[in-house]
């Protein structure tokens, strides 16, 4: 079968096939397709689905070879595969470095650009799971988008997305990212604007496009400050002409060799090429620091991190199998693939994965927040997606192998579960006639029991609960984090022991470590591989010369190594937290919308029964997924052979499989502890829920009265005191004052505890208006600040700009077009008519040149 | 002048056509029939083609651009190449003019344009005063019955007896120049060869020995001669005639007025003025910079309140003379040692182009008008995008053409232009005069690029975006067509593959380029310093 189709055929078919389905829809869909068009584009995803299959049993077939093959060090398999040439220019650059990590690369670089894909294991898995999703979804919407006015332009644009997305993950190249990445873009603006007659889906399109915009800047920021730092922008390393080099190992790299050694025969190291993976040439400090945040902020505008995660709630605005798509398998899922494939650079720099942790920590923290509150059923997931996608972040900040691959397994199982409980809401909104507000409709397991089943298993494994995919990969993701702080105190205090005969003095402590079971996983961090002994690593498939073991941690002090622990720290309780309000929002949504009593919203209009099958069936398919995908890669239960599948495989991408990241590879581990926790949370918080939604939904208006003060505010009120005066007995004593003419005083004791209450009230008033169910309900303000801080001066100053532009520029342009016809009008009177006119005017102007030439000359 | 066989049989395709116009103008007054001449006259084109490519097209290269000289003949790539354009103008005229003419009259007109090409033909290649002049009046001549031709009425006999006054005046100011010349020269041979003294004499020893004679003499001579050729090419001053004859006459005949003379009028500067008289440089290049400005500059903005459609083309054509001044002063810079040259070749380059685009405009206003009615108001043309989509397109193309808009060859033309007077500005740095002028000659080109670029889009702005007034007529018929697709061909293909046409064009700039004093005397084999020159005059903008 692999040998039916060679690797590269594979990889170019995978992105060619949506490519050719989107145009063929395009050209046709209007005319001859028309509600047929879906056929084309499924076929095409299947398609392009299949021979992803296929090209995982070649990157698997490959890897397994390279492997047998006897080479120690095996730095991963990657095969690209180049197009066509598409911008080139000789020796654009002339490179010069004083950094020892890139001195080797100076020299005169071209600027060439070829349009390559490259076949890696992070591709490969990026590849299929995109093409899986996608399939599944494009059925889900010929159901779904049926009767449409653009059914086919939907299709089309759905293909042209799956296309793009496709091609990000498979390039081999920083600028073909950046044009995939905008791509990416572009597609998801038109389908979050897929409705754009309504204003909501048009504004959230915009929005979208908008702040993914900032990201973007960031982004082609980082590009700049790559090809100025390490002269090239290719992923993998090339020769001279431009063409892919073989990943020829052995000729390539020797520790022995140093440095100087790896740039042979006049091949130019790719940013993420093996040899210099393998030698760990890497600009560390400031620059890292810069290149790597800078991504990040690339990375927060495609992943809705925080500050730029406010257009994915809005962008709920488009088609449900839209929301399906970018939530679950394409957009959303770049900047994390992004940051994976940087690992290199993100491992060069611990100040950088702090901050993306830290970034994923808050931001899973404030969306699991705001989820909590609100009504919109797809806003609710779109939110739990935002949260997600900040536990991916948080793991990918852990900085570690196991985080790394914890957070790509996340990203996996995620699209599985977060697809099918979209394609469930979008099932839900099909049958309630576009309603989607969970006020308005309730009891719905009777009316749609498959959906029914199938969103309480993708609950489950959002919630995490065992042994469902979510609970995997979540607590791979935790014990990561919860590693990673305990391996930095370790750090920390292995230096203070040796601290006397350092550096170089680490020799010895290592050796005793061995002796305890425990104590292996603290291993990262230390420079083993140095030591020459590699027996001490059982499962480290590489061993990492001398200059990257260590480099990674040396550069902190051992405050900042103290202080990390503790931000790490910290940051696994914010995991553990968030999985608490991950599990109680996800059954909040669960029973509001399918328990209680049975209500229908008159749009539904008697058609609310259960969809199609083009429709359940995909949502049974991702059910599968859902349960099972965590059980079948993660094998870390199981107490012989204890391995995980997923991340083994990943593990032969060059950007995992080689360079500082191996120094931080531990044996693969069931955290018993861990687990239990977060389960134990998980449970706890799906009780409360239930506690609280099953049944009736006072519960709601309870939780909303405490936090809204109800009880004092009620009798902190202004009109109430102001009342009082026509209460019978303060009526009664203020008549008799009056009669006692002591009348100024009752009015006084009034007119006083009205001012009183008036002091009162503001801070309440504030206090209600930040109450913490506000505060969620709200979504923390952050779209009113941003309008505030960031909308409205920019408002201001187009004003300005307008006037400017209207009266000072264009006043001064109109000017300056006048004298052109003014100076014209001074020439027409000369146009006489007269023939002796204008031979007079020849002759004199004849005479007059003459004349001015000896003048000239005389003068 | 000694006339041999060796001349005759370089004169043929001349020869054919003079033959066959003086048939036509004996046989059709017999037989006027309208369809039946305007084939023949075409067959006659395409003979003449056939010849002038079938015994020239393959003796030219880089190292051939100028074979030599027979009797009174410059047998060069310039001439080759001009004269091939004069076949084609001659073509499209046929095809623009044929329906417009009376029936009687047709066999006459076209017996005319058919002169009116041979003249063409042989300016394009004359080295002596006397073939220059007289071949200039095998233009003028023809011209004048042409222009009776196209219609009778007052307007019409206004503009042709005021063409007929002035261009009688301008060519007295010629010949009055040219008699200064032979004085000057004691020559009448422009530019000469190996072993002939009297040519050495003409071309270089003058300049040398000249002494006070030359300083007082050349700029009189120079200053006439700029003026009667001014006329040709509608210069400021000498432009008063073109927006009262061009409004007077037929669009055929306008078309024809704005091509054919400034071909004949731009390649008589450059063989006469530029190539043969380079001790005159020093005054020339000065006199062709305030020529340019003001003609461009007063073109230009007069264009900018025309209404009539043919007074704007009339304006317009004066605009475009002025830039094609730029490169004749670069072209004269050159002489005075600035080393950057490309002044030639960016003025053949743009004649080609203007003449193309103009030709064009005014075909597609005779295929919009008919025998009764002309097109002749810039409102007449409102909403004709509507109407009629195709002719409407074409007329865009040729205004953006002549706006200088990429990608069309107006652009490459005035880009080539442009950065020629650049290049000899930053070339001559160290010539703070020279460097001054021509910057400001780049300038003063570019603004007025902007300043045209107002008329032409008022033009598009009318057609497509104006509601219709009424009815077109549309009646000009196949011939007017098919010279409208030619040219947009013609204006497309140079602005899309322009490298092809500058490189022709800079072969025919090696070919005139002055002859080397130094090679006159040695008697050496075809000026191999030319050759150099060739690879060396090129452009650098284009050789990338």
């Amino acid at each position: 079968m692999t040998d039916l189709i060679p690797l590269s055929t594979c990889l170019v078919l995978i992105p060619a096939l949506p490519l050719v389905a989107a145009i063929v829809v395009a050209v046709l869909g209007a005319r001859l397709l028309k509600e047929r068009s879906h056929y084309v584009v499924v076929g095409a995803f299947a398609g392009s689905f299949l021979l992803s299959c296929l090209l995982l049993l070649h990157l698997n077939a490959n890897q397994a070879g390279n492997a047998d093959g006897g080479t120690e060090r095996s730095a991963g398999f990657a095969q690209v595969v180049t197009l066509w040439t598409w911008a080139h220019v000789d020796d654009a650059y002339e490179f010069e470095s004083t950094d020892p990590a890139t001195m080797a690369d100076a020299g005169p670089h071209d600027f060439d650009i070829r349009i390559a894909l490259r076949a890696d294991a992070l591709t490969g898995m990026m590849l299929a799971m995109v093409t899986f999703v996608s399939t599944l979804v494009a059925i889900f919407a010929a159901g779904y988008m049926h009767g449409d006015r653009g059914y086919w332009r939907f299709f089309s644009y759905v293909a042209l997305f799956v296309f793009s997305m496709t091609m990000l993950v498979s390039v081999t190249n920083f600028v073909l990212l950046f044009v995939f990445w905008e791509a990416v873009g572009v597609c998801s603006y038109l389908l979050i604007g897929f409705w754009y007659e309504k204003p909501a889906a048009a504004a959230a399109g915009m929005k979208a496009f908008l702040v993914n915009r900032v990201g973007d800047f960031g982004f082609a920021l980082a590009l700049f400050l790559i090809w100025s730092t390490y002269g090239t922008l290719n992923f993998h390393d090339t020769l001279a002409d431009g063409s892919p080099a073989p990943i020829a190992l052995d000729a390539a790299v020797s520790p022995a060799d140093g440095p100087a050694a790896t740039v042979t025969d006049g091949v130019v190291r790719g940013v993420l090429g093996v040899r210099r993976i393998t030698a760990n040439d890497y600009v560390g400090g400031q620059v890292a620091l810069m290149i790597c945040l800078l991504l990040l902020l690339g990375a927060c505008g495609k992943s809705a991190q925080f500050p730029l995660h406010v257009w994915l709630p809005d962008a709920m605005e488009g088609p449900t199998p839209v929301s399906a798509l970018i939530h679950a398998a394409t957009m959303v899922t770049a900047g994390v693939y992004m940051v994976a494939r940087c690992t290199p650079l993100f491992m060069a720099s611990p100040e950088a994965q702090l901050v993306v942790a830290c970034v994923g920590g808050f931001t899973a923290l404030l969306a699991g927040l705001i989820a909590m509150t609100q009504f919109d059923l797809k806003r609710v997931l779109a939110y739990s997606t935002v949260s997600q996608l900040g536990y991916m972040f948080m793991a990918l900040g852990a900085g570690t192998f196991t985080g790394i691959t914890a957070g790509m397994f996340h990203l996996f199982t995620h699209a599985f579960f977060k697809a099918l409980l979209f394609l469930g809401a979008g099932s839900v909104m099909h049958a309630m006639g576009n309603v989607i507000d969970m006020r308005q409709f309730g009891g719905l397991r009777k009316r749609l029991p498959i959906t029914h089943w199938t969103f309480f298993l993708g609950c489950l494994a959002l919630a995490g609960v065992p042994p469902l995919a979510g609970f995997w990969s979540k607590d791979t993701i935790v014990a990561a984090v919860h590693e990673r702080a305990h391996e930095l105190e370790h750090e920390a205090a292995h230096r203070h022991e040796v601290e006397p005969s350092r550096p170089g003095g680490d020799h010895g402590r290592p050796a005793e470590d061995q002796g305890g079971g425990g104590a292996i996983r603290h291993f990262a961090g230390h420079s083993h591989a140095a030591d020459g002994e590699p027996s001490l690593v059982p499962v480290a498939l590489i061993a990492a010369p001398a200059a990257g073991g260590h480099s990674v941690l040396e550069s902190l002090s051992t405050e900042q190594l103290h202080r990390y622990a503790g931000i790490y720290q910290l940051l696994y309780y914010v995991a553990m937290v968030t999985a608490f309000l991950t599990a109680f929002y996800t059954f909040r949504a669960f029973y509001l919308t399918f328990y209680g009593e049975e209500r229908i919203p008159p749009e539904a209009e008697g058609h609310a029964h259960e969809s199609p099958p083009v429709m359940w069936v995909p949502l049974a398919i991702l059910a599968f997924c859902a349960v099972f995908a965590g059980l079948a890669f993660d094998r870390t239960y199981l107490r012989v052979d204890a391995t995980h599948l997923f991340a083994e495989f990943l593990a032969n991408a060059p950007s995992l499989a080689a360079g500082a990241v191996t120094t931080t590879k531990v044996p693969y581990e069931f955290h018993l502890m861990v687990a239990g926790l977060s389960s134990a949370i998980a449970l706890s918080a799906l009780l409360i829920a239930t506690y609280l939604y099953l049944g009736g939904r006072r519960e709601i208006l309870w939780l909303k009265s405490i936090f809204d003060f109800e009880l004092i505010a009620g009798n902190l009120d202004v009109e109430a005191v102001a009342g009082w005066s026509r209460v019978g007995w303060i009526a009664a004593i203020h008549r008799q004052a009056r009669a006692a003419h002591l009348g100024w005083l009752t009015s006084l004791v009034g007119n006083l505890f009205l001012m009183a209450v008036l002091v009162l009230t503001t801070p309440f008033l504030l206090g209600r208006t930040l109450s913490p169910y506000n505060l969620s309900q709200r979504k923390f303000y952050l779209d009113e600040i941003y309008f505030l801080v960031i909308i409205l001066p920019m408002r201001a100053l187009g004003a300005v700009c307008f006037v400017v532009d209207r009266w000072v520029v264009d006043g001064t342009v109109n000017a300056i077009g006048r004298i052109p016809p003014r100076f014209g009008a001074l020439m027409r009177p000369l146009q006489l008519g007269l023939v002796q006119f204008y031979a007079l005017a020849m002759v004199l102007a004849m005479l007059v040149l003459v004349a001015a030439k000896f003048i000239w000359a005389a003068g | 002048m000694f006339v041999d066989a060796e001349t005759i049989r370089l004169l043929w395709p001349e020869i054919i056509l003079i033959a066959m116009a003086s048939w036509i103008y004996i046989a059709g007054a017999f037989q006027p029939h309208r369809v039946w001449w305007t084939c023949f006259s075409l067959a006659v084109y395409g003979v003449v083609a056939y010849v002038l490519l079938g015994t020239e097209s393959t003796m030219w290269s880089a190292e051939t651009a100028l074979v030599g000289i027979s009797g009174p003949l410059r047998i060069d790539f310039l001439g080759f190449i001009l004269r091939c354009f004069a076949v084609l103008v001659g073509i499209l005229f046929t095809l623009i003019g044929a329906r417009g003419s009376s029936r009687q009259l047709t066999s006459e007109f076209l017996a005319t344009v058919m002169l009116l090409v041979a003249g063409l033909m042989l300016v394009a290649r004359a080295n002596d005063m006397v073939l220059l002049f007289v071949s200039l009046e095998m233009i003028s001549i023809p011209t004048y019955v042409l222009l009776y031709l196209g219609r009778r009425d007052r307007a019409n006999s206004e503009a042709t007896i005021k063409y007929f006054f002035l261009s009688i005046l301008s060519s007295g100011l010629f010949l009055y120049g040219l008699s200064f010349l032979y004085g000057i020269a004691g020559t009448t041979t422009l530019v000469g060869m190996m072993g002939q003294e009297s040519v050495q004499a003409a071309a270089a020893g003058f300049v040398q020995e000249g002494g006070e004679l030359y300083q007082a003499m050349a700029p009189i001579a120079l200053v006439l001669l700029m003026a009667g050729l001014g006329f040709k090419i509608a210069a400021v001053p000498f432009h008063f005639y073109a927006p009262d004859v061009y409004q007077g006459c037929s669009n055929a005949n306008a078309g024809l007025l704005a091509v054919a003379p400034k071909i004949a009028g731009v390649v008589a500067i450059l063989r006469l003025l530029v190539v043969a008289m380079p001790w005159a440089a020093d005054i020339g290049w000065q006199l062709a910079i305030v020529l340019a400005v003001l003609t461009m500059t007063i073109g230009n903005v007069c264009a900018l309140w025309q209404t009539n459609l043919r007074r704007l083309m009339a304006y317009s054509s004066i605009a475009h003379a002025g830039y094609m001044l730029i490169g004749i002063s670069v072209a004269f810079a050159f002489h005075e040692g600035t080393s950057a040259s490309g002044g030639i070749g960016a003025t053949l380059f743009y004649l080609l182009v203007y003449a193309c685009a103009s030709l064009g405009t005014f075909a597609v206003l005779v295929a919009l008008g008919s025998k009764e009615s002309e097109v002749s108001g810039l409102n007449e043309l409102a909403g004709l995008a509507g109407q009629r989509p195709a002719l409407a397109a074409a007329l865009a193309v040729f205004m953006f053409s002549l706006a200088g808009i990429p990608p069309l060859a107006g652009f490459w033309g005035k880009l080539t232009l442009f950065s020629s007077a650049v290049n000899t500005a930053t070339a001559t740095a160290d010539n703070a005069s020279f460097a001054a002028w021509f910057t400001l000659l780049a300038v003063a080109g570019a603004l007025n690029a902007a300043i045209a670029a107002a008329y032409y889009l008022r033009v598009v702005a009318k057609m497509y975006f104006r509601p219709a007034q009424g009815d077109l007529p549309a009646n000009g018929g196949l011939g007017a067509q098919a010279a409208v697709v030619v040219c947009v061909v013609l204006v497309l293909g140079l602005g899309l593959f322009p490298r092809i046409a500058v490189q022709v064009t800079h072969l025919a700039e090696a070919a005139v380029a002055p002859v080397d004093p130094g090679s006159l005397s040695a008697a050496a084999a075809p000026l191999p310093r030319l050759a150099g020159d060739v690879q060396g005059s090129d452009d650098a903008s284009w050789d990338r």
